[in-house]
């Protein structure tokens, strides 16, 4: 069996009094599409934060193909192949849109700033094909020709495409992507999951996803995990936990059973 | 309808009013009455000086009125014409009411004997009956109220009559679009990338800049050269503050640092180095560095206001150190150094012009250097952590690393200006790197357009080149100046020439347009 792409272990995190999460385990494989859910304040966008090393967990550890990545900070946990998205979007406003892209590719390139004032042979080699790069990944989101365009002016949907654009810049194998398809009607909702099953396939990158939306949920995800109070209450597959009785008392309340009967 | 218009010039009067009334308070009226009415009106030595006042503060009146009721009428340009004859006459009775009383109140408090220069420094005799026409204040109140209605009322029917047909704003509209389709078109774009033009343009440039100090003369040699000097502290500031995003008030230090260590290596007291200027500007540079790394390495962690404060407290401690008893034996303390060594090319040490030149190849050499940086994957860096610090972390951005990159830079040009700045001024004291350096590098970077290079240059031109062509105005400088830089912010506020990100913060019609609405489809 391949080593899995992340292996968090009784990951719990603290603030204050206030336990977000509490004693998760967490395994994801490679080329898998895997989805977190619970009702709010369940802990999904902390566990997420732990992930990418925006908190550092008080317990447990998670490793990234077997190295810890725990305690790093987030631009060596980029470094390492682990991209993601924000809930309520986090672009460079003020930048282009063929800028914001070409910040996602920080990690790949070399150039030093005195090579940028002598402008080296190598550093205009890199900036050539970083720029032709950052054009394939707008066509390849569906922006093609918007290069100019700050990215403040980009309609809703254009700006969570840019976002996803923006990390696989950074070449990921593992894409985090926190509620993509939020405040999307159904049309542009079923174009997100498309656009996420294609990106699964065709680039070969592990993805690691929160949502609200349960269908988007059950048609795309290979595995689900269900957060409620902090806690991992069922995973599986996503038929099984559409039936698991402990599932839909965390979304509908323990008293459910009594209003239906 | 005519309500509206009622409010809007009884407002109008009432701003222009009190804007006169503060104008004769602080005595600025002869001032302005001598500056305009010396436009219009050619004074001859023979006349009587009476009727020459008269006729200045008449002209200076009638221009006051005009702007008010260019301004009144401009609030509502599709007014009816009886609304105009209205709002116009409303405008200038209002105004003429509140200048008039506050004139004819004036004018009887002097008339009585009180000294009004206890309370109002500027209110002397002269000053009062200048504004009285030299009559009586019930006379020079009539003129007052009459000449601003008559001219209220002609300002508002100006504008009324140029804005007959599509109207003032129509026509403003047109002439934007007009001028942005040209800067569009085509044609520009390819001369701007022609080769031959931009020779051509560089050479024009150049010679321009050549001869410029040869025919200003030593005095705007020398302002000029303090523009140089701040323009290339700005580009310096511009890379902390206008790339990096990270607001450092004490900039000063490098730049002190960059001086004193020019100073005390080349001047022949306290320590009587003697060190080639070349070298001890080479060295200049590396000390300011060096504090940059004292300073950056312990506080660039802290965020926005904290690192503002921090900052603000190191470029005191630097001045407060130098001319400290402590260090007096090291600096010289607050009598400063003197004989500060020149730069010399071949023996000869440079004349004004020289210099001048020598500077500018310096300013040119800056703008190159942060040119390029803005343009790399530096400058991207710098920009995303300005926008975004903990994203541009989380997308592979090292942001300490890159913080304490800029500010290295940052006073690298520092350090550099301030050996300029020691061996041109040939002394320096303490009390050259106070504060207020500090605050108006930082002036300059946010009046010119955070982040913009042409902005570093033009703010530095406004603030430090403006003052001085301000003289005219003497003792009321620092107000037109003042007045200046709240108008402009108010006219522009992302700057002079603000970053190109902000030059498009709309898509640009038939540009990104199409692209846009394909997307929003």
């Amino acid at each position: 069996m391949k080593e899995p792409v992340i292996q968090a272990v009784n990951v719990s995190k603290h603030f204050g009094g206030l336990t977000a999460i509490n004693h998760v385990d967490l395994t994801i494989q490679e080329g898998s599409i895997s989805s977190i859910i619970g009702p709010n304040g369940a802990g999904k966008t902390t566990l997420f934060n732990c992930v990418s090393g925006f908190y550092i967990p008080d317990d447990g550890e998670i490793c990234f193909y077997g190295q810890m990545i725990m305690g790093l900070p987030t631009h060596k946990i980029c470094k390492k192949g682990i991209a993601r998205t924000y809930q309520n979007i986090r672009l460079f406003k003020e930048m282009t849109a063929l800028e914001n892209i070409l910040v996602g590719q920080h990690p790949c390139l070399n150039s030093k700033w005195v090579e940028s004032i002598l402008h080296n042979r190598r550093f205009v080699n890199e900036e050539k094909q970083a720029v032709l790069h950052a054009q394939e990944l707008l066509s390849f989101v569906g922006l093609p020709g918007l290069e100019n365009t700050p990215a403040l002016n980009l309609p809703y949907g254009a700006q969570r495409r840019l976002e996803i654009a923006r990390a696989l810049a950074s070449r990921p194998t593992l894409l985090l992507l926190d509620e993509p398809t939020a405040g999307m009607n159904t049309q542009e909702t079923a174009e997100m999951t498309a656009f996420i099953k294609n990106l699964r396939d065709s680039r070969e990158i592990t993805i690691l996803l929160i949502e609200h939306d349960m269908r988007v949920v059950m048609d795309i995800s290979d595995q689900v995990t269900v957060l409620d109070n902090g806690k991992k209450i069922a995973e599986g597959k996503p038929e099984d936990i559409q039936s698991d009785q402990r599932v839909i008392e965390a979304y509908l309340g323990p008293g459910y059973q009594k209003i239906t009967n | 309808m005519m309500k509206t218009s009622l409010k809007s010039a009884t407002r109008t009067g009432m701003i222009f009013g009190l804007v006169f009334i503060f104008l004769t308070l602080i005595g600025f009226i002869v001032v302005g009455a001598n500056m305009f009415g010396g436009l219009f009106v050619k004074s001859a030595e023979n006349q009587n000086s009476v009727r020459v006042d008269a006729v200045n503060l008449l002209v200076f009146i009638s221009l006051f009125g005009l702007l008010s009721g260019v301004v009144f009428q401009k609030r509502q340009p599709d007014a009816k014409w009886m609304h105009v004859v209205l709002g116009g006459l409303f405008t200038g009775l209002v105004i003429g009411l509140i200048a008039g009383g506050a004139v004819f109140l004036i004018g009887i408090l002097h008339v009585k004997g009180i000294d009004l220069r206890n309370y109002l420094p500027n209110l002397g005799p002269d000053t009062i009956k200048f504004a009285l026409f030299h009559s009586t204040p019930l006379s020079a109140a009539q003129t007052y109220l009459i000449f601003f209605i008559i001219f209220s009322l002609a300002g508002a029917l100006l504008i009324k009559v140029i804005s007959l047909g599509d109207g003032l704003k129509s026509v403003f509209d047109q002439v934007k679009a007009r001028a942005a389709e040209q800067v569009d078109s085509q044609q520009l774009r390819d001369l701007m990338k022609n080769k031959f033009f931009l020779v051509g343009v560089g050479l024009l440039v150049a010679v321009l800049l050549y001869f410029l100090p040869l025919m200003w003369g030593s005095y705007w040699n020398y302002i000029m050269g303090t523009v140089a000097i701040y323009i290339l502290l700005g580009l310096g500031l511009n890379i902390i503050v206008g790339y990096s995003g990270q607001l450092v008030l004490g900039y000063v230090a490098f730049f002190a640092t960059g001086a004193y260590t020019f100073a005390l290596l080349t001047a022949p007291y306290p320590h009587a180095i003697g060190l080639n200027p070349w070298l001890a500007a080479l060295l200049s540079v590396v000390v300011s560095v060096l504090t940059g790394l004292l300073i950056g390495l312990p506080i660039l962690n802290l965020r926005g206001d904290y690192l503002a404060i921090v900052t603000l407290g190191f470029g005191e401690i630097v001045r407060i150190l130098v001319r400290s008893d402590l260090m007096t034996p090291f600096t010289n303390g607050p009598n400063g150094i003197t004989n500060v060594g020149q730069p010399s090319w071949l023996g000869d040490v440079f004349s004004d012009v020289n210099y001048m030149h020598f500077l500018m190849l310096i300013v040119l050499l800056g703008l190159f250097v942060a040119k390029r940086l803005k343009d790399s994957r530096t400058g991207r860096a710098w920009i995303a952590i300005r926008e975004d610090q903990t994203v541009a972390q989380a997308t592979g951005v090292n942001t300490f690393q890159y913080k304490i990159l800029a500010l290295l830079i940052g006073a690298a040009f520092a350090g550099l200006s301030g050996a300029l700045f020691a061996s041109r001024n040939q002394f320096i004291g303490p009390e050259d790197f106070t504060l207020m350096v500090s605050i108006n590098v930082l002036c300059i970077v946010i009046v010119g357009g955070m982040g913009s290079l042409p902005g570093v240059v033009a703010g530095a031109f406004v603030l430090k080149g403006l003052p001085e062509l301000l003289r005219e105005l003497s003792d009321y400088r620092l107000l037109a100046f003042g007045a200046l830089l709240v108008v402009m912010m108010i006219v522009r506020p992302n700057g002079l020439l603000p970053d190109r990100t902000t030059w498009f913060s709309r898509p640009v019609p038939g540009k990104d347009q199409k692209n846009y609405d394909e997307v929003n489809q």
